[in-house]
């Protein structure tokens, strides 16, 4: 019996997130946008049956993870989860539709604290299995995804329209799409500046000693800054500079807006490549740089043939974190009038719309998986065979 | 063809190297050799300039060094280092094509080359040019590195402890190879190592270093029995007699051994030992097949039934061994005298224990 139970931890604690889930509110019908509504629990809000399955696949992804898991149950654990969000997001659209019928057109059914801590929970269970389906890439990258594609096609088909947050959306959907970009145009620049600094940066201070110390202070000090309090120390300078270059204010540099927002966003971009160049080239083996120069290599043969590739896995580790951390920054560029997925955050803030904020928070959420999911594809490939022993 | 001239190499107070003055021929194995920290490593790699000297002049095929373009030198000279240092992400057939084509060869002239110097090597081409280092033992990457040092077929090789980072037991087999590769390709090699057996197997000359100054440089036949001061003979030890005896061949001590054919009857037998007790036997192939005494052979029908049987490997050495080994054979099995077979295990002679104690004697003082 022993022998049989080894909980994962991880994937307990959605589990039981998960149950605890079930007692809370689930859906709140309300008579207009902004007013409190009736909250209504489990079996009011997705009917019996609904709520039945629901309990059913909960208990289950509670004794997954309580057993001893091989690949073929950490796999069944991933499968369930992601039943759950599927089943959960199809009768949440049923309802809704139920809910409103013979209400005024003004009522509105909103998320309430139930689903949304169903969702975070089935995704704490993902993000279990996908740990230990470490190196089965395609289970992996199944198990995290398939739920997105499912949401994708609901929301395509216009299943979830009777939802608050839907109709929040469609009323925005054109300053939606243009946030959107702006929040990828915003992490996508300065992540690249980033790049593009950061790599010499950190190759320089693996070559000159005095290098080193200034390179790390500087970077480790900016990313201690809240993001907040450096996208505010930015405004005062660059607003300096361009009342006393006007030909800069036409190119758009300006104490608000999008440039001081890229420029805070390289910053904090910088220390992750720049660590991650530098460790990554210390790490390359001695003996191989020796051994290189010895049978006649230029050095900058040797760079170019031997610690590049070498410490290119860690680089692009690194700008894989710089990438990550980047989308969610980018949030707060709103607030400097930069724009980005932000403004529907702090928006909502400002009217006491939480589905506003939802419309904000959860595309960031998706946009970072996404973007993660993408980095590591690219470490993969620029991971040289022969590293690391066998890789799949 | 190496000449090293006054060399010094300082460190801000240390002198790592100190008026080093050395002189190797074409063709010669110099090895170098000294207690930790004396300069060896340094000495190596002002010659390929990988350190510059801070005073005295290199010459190679007398070409002043500093006078050569540092890379076209060094690829011109082949290098191998203890760490081996093979590139972790290119496949062994990569490591060893670097410098060919870094010198831009065609590739099927690499595709050859690289071919010639695994089997070379000893490892088999198939089986081995597409494996990663990581996918080696650390002697396969021992004779990767040797291999990789002599891509290009350079006449200077530079090999610093390159077989250091191995087992004893690969040790020996990796020296024994580097023997028989040397002859086959017969480079001037530069060679660094700790273990004074090493230095008396592989050297035509050792030079013996201490806290970088050159105290000796001779062949090992005189550094052994002539040490030239008080501090080589501490170096190569009490018993530099017996590592004497590894320098010199069986050959010369082979004597005719008093052997019968196994089929041979009885009388005959006994009567070819001509006041042997011991004698070898052999099967119709002149092969050696074990011994037999005189004494059980007298109380026995016939030569068969009174033979030990033993296996030629175990109870005999090749013409090619040395007397060091012929030595420590003859301790193993309690013999007075050991059969010499060739490589077919056919009886040539026998080496006697007088025989190599006479020679012993005769390296001392
Ligand atoms: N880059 C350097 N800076 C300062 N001192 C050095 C440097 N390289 C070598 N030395 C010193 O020079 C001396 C000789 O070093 P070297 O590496 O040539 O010794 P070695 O004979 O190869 O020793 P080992 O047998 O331990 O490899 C040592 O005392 C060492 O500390
Ligand atoms: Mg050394």
């Amino acid at each position: 019996m022993r022998r049989l139970i080894n909980p994962d931890r991880v994937a307990l604690t959605g589990s039981i997130l998960g149950l605890a889930s079930l007692l809370l509110g689930w859906l709140t019908l309300k008579p207009n946008r902004l007013a409190a509504g009736t909250s209504l629990n489990l079996s009011e809000s997705l009917g019996q049956p609904g709520a039945m399955a629901i309990v059913v696949l909960w208990l289950l992804c509670l004794a997954l993870s309580l057993v001893k898991l091989k690949r073929g149950r950490s796999i069944g654990l991933g499968i369930t989860a992601n039943i759950l969000l599927i089943l959960t997001l199809v009768l949440v659209g049923l309802a809704s539709g139920r809910l409103l019928e013979g209400e005024p057109a003004a009522a509105r059914v909103s998320l309430g604290t139930g689903f949304w801590v169903t969702l975070a929970a089935t995704y704490t269970v993902i993000f279990a299995a996908r740990r230990l389906l470490d190196g089965w890439h395609t289970w992996q990258n199944l198990v995290s995804f398939s739920g997105l594609v499912v949401l994708a096609f609901l929301l395509s088909v216009g299943w979830l329209n009777n939802i608050s947050v839907m109709e929040e959306f469609s009323g925005y959907q054109q300053r939606f799409v243009q946030e959107l970009l702006q929040h990828m145009r915003l992490f996508g620049i300065s992540v690249a500046i980033g790049t593009v600094i950061g790599i010499p940066l950190g190759i320089w201070a693996t070559r000159k000693k005095h290098a080193e110390k200034p390179v790390f202070f500087t970077t480790s000090i900016v990313q201690t800054i809240p993001s907040l309090a450096l996208f505010g120390l930015l405004i005062a300078p660059l607003s300096a500079i361009s009342f006393a270059f006007p030909v800069l204010r036409d190119i758009g540099i300006r104490g608000v807006g999008i440039t001081p927002a890229i420029i805070a966003l390289t910053i904090y971009s910088l220390l992750p490549v720049v660590r991650n160049t530098y460790v990554g080239i210390r790490q390359v083996d001695p003996a191989a740089i020796d051994a290189g120069l010895g049978m006649g290599m230029s050095r900058w043969q040797v760079f170019r043939r031997v610690e590049a590739p070498l410490a290119a896995p860690l680089v692009l580790e690194g700008v894989r974190t710089a990438s990550v951390q980047a989308v969610g920054l980018a949030t707060v560029a709103a607030l400097i009038g930069a724009g980005g997925l932000g403004w529907f955050v702090f928006r909502g803030i400002g009217q006491a719309a939480p589905d506003l904020i939802v419309l904000g928070a959860i595309p960031v959420i998706i946009l970072a998986l996404l973007v993660d999911a993408l980095m590591r594809t690219i470490v993969r490939l620029g991971t040289p065979k022969g590293l690391g022993g066998e890789r799949r | 063809m190496i000449r090293l001239e006054q060399v010094t190499k300082r460190y801000g107070e240390t002198t790592a190297v100190n008026q080093l003055s050395l002189e190797i021929g074409k063709g010669e194995v110099c090895v170098l050799i000294g207690p930790s920290g004396c300069g060896k490593t340094t000495t190596l790699r002002m010659i390929n300039r990988l350190i510059e000297p801070t005073a005295g002049r290199i010459f190679i095929d007398g070409r002043d060094t500093a006078t050569v373009d540092a890379e076209k030198l060094r690829l011109s000279i082949g290098y191998a280092i203890q760490s081996v240092g093979l590139f972790p992400h290119m496949t062994v057939f990569n490591n060893i094509a670097v410098v060919p084509q870094l010198l831009l060869w065609e590739n099927n002239r690499i595709v050859r080359r690289v071919g010639e110097l695994l089997e070379l090597v000893g490892l088999e081409p198939a089986d081995y040019i597409r494996k990663y280092p990581s996918q080696l033992s650390g002697g396969e990457a021992q004779r990767i590195g040797v291999a990789r040092a002599l891509a290009a077929d350079p006449p200077i090789l530079l090999m610093d402890e390159p077989f250091g980072a191995v087992d004893p037991l690969t040790r020996e087999r990796l020296q024994a190879q580097f023997i028989h590769i040397q002859k086959e390709v017969n480079k001037t090699i530069v060679l660094v190592t700790h273990d004074l057996d090493e230095a008396i197997r592989l050297a035509d000359r050792i030079a013996i270093m201490e806290s970088g100054r050159l105290v000796q440089y001779d062949s090992p036949e005189i550094i052994l029995s002539r040490p030239g001061s008080k501090f080589v003979r501490d170096f190569v030890g009490a018993d530099r007699a017996l590592k004497r005896l590894s320098r010199i061949s069986v050959k010369d001590f082979i004597k005719p051994a008093a052997a019968v054919n196994v089929n041979q009857p009885k009388k005959e037998a006994l009567a070819s030992a001509a006041g042997h007790r011991w004698l070898w036997v052999v099967d119709d192939d002149e092969q050696l097949i074990g011994w037999v005494d005189t004494k059980t052979l007298m109380q026995s029908v016939s030569t068969k039934e009174a033979m030990d049987e033993g296996d030629a490997v175990k109870i005999s050495i090749l013409e090619s061994a040395t007397l060091r080994e012929a030595l420590s054979r003859m301790l193993e099995l309690g013999f007075k005298h050991i059969p010499v077979v060739d490589d077919s295990q056919r009886l040539i002679g026998e080496v006697a224990l007088g025989d190599i104690e006479a020679a012993t004697a005769e390296g001392k003082g």
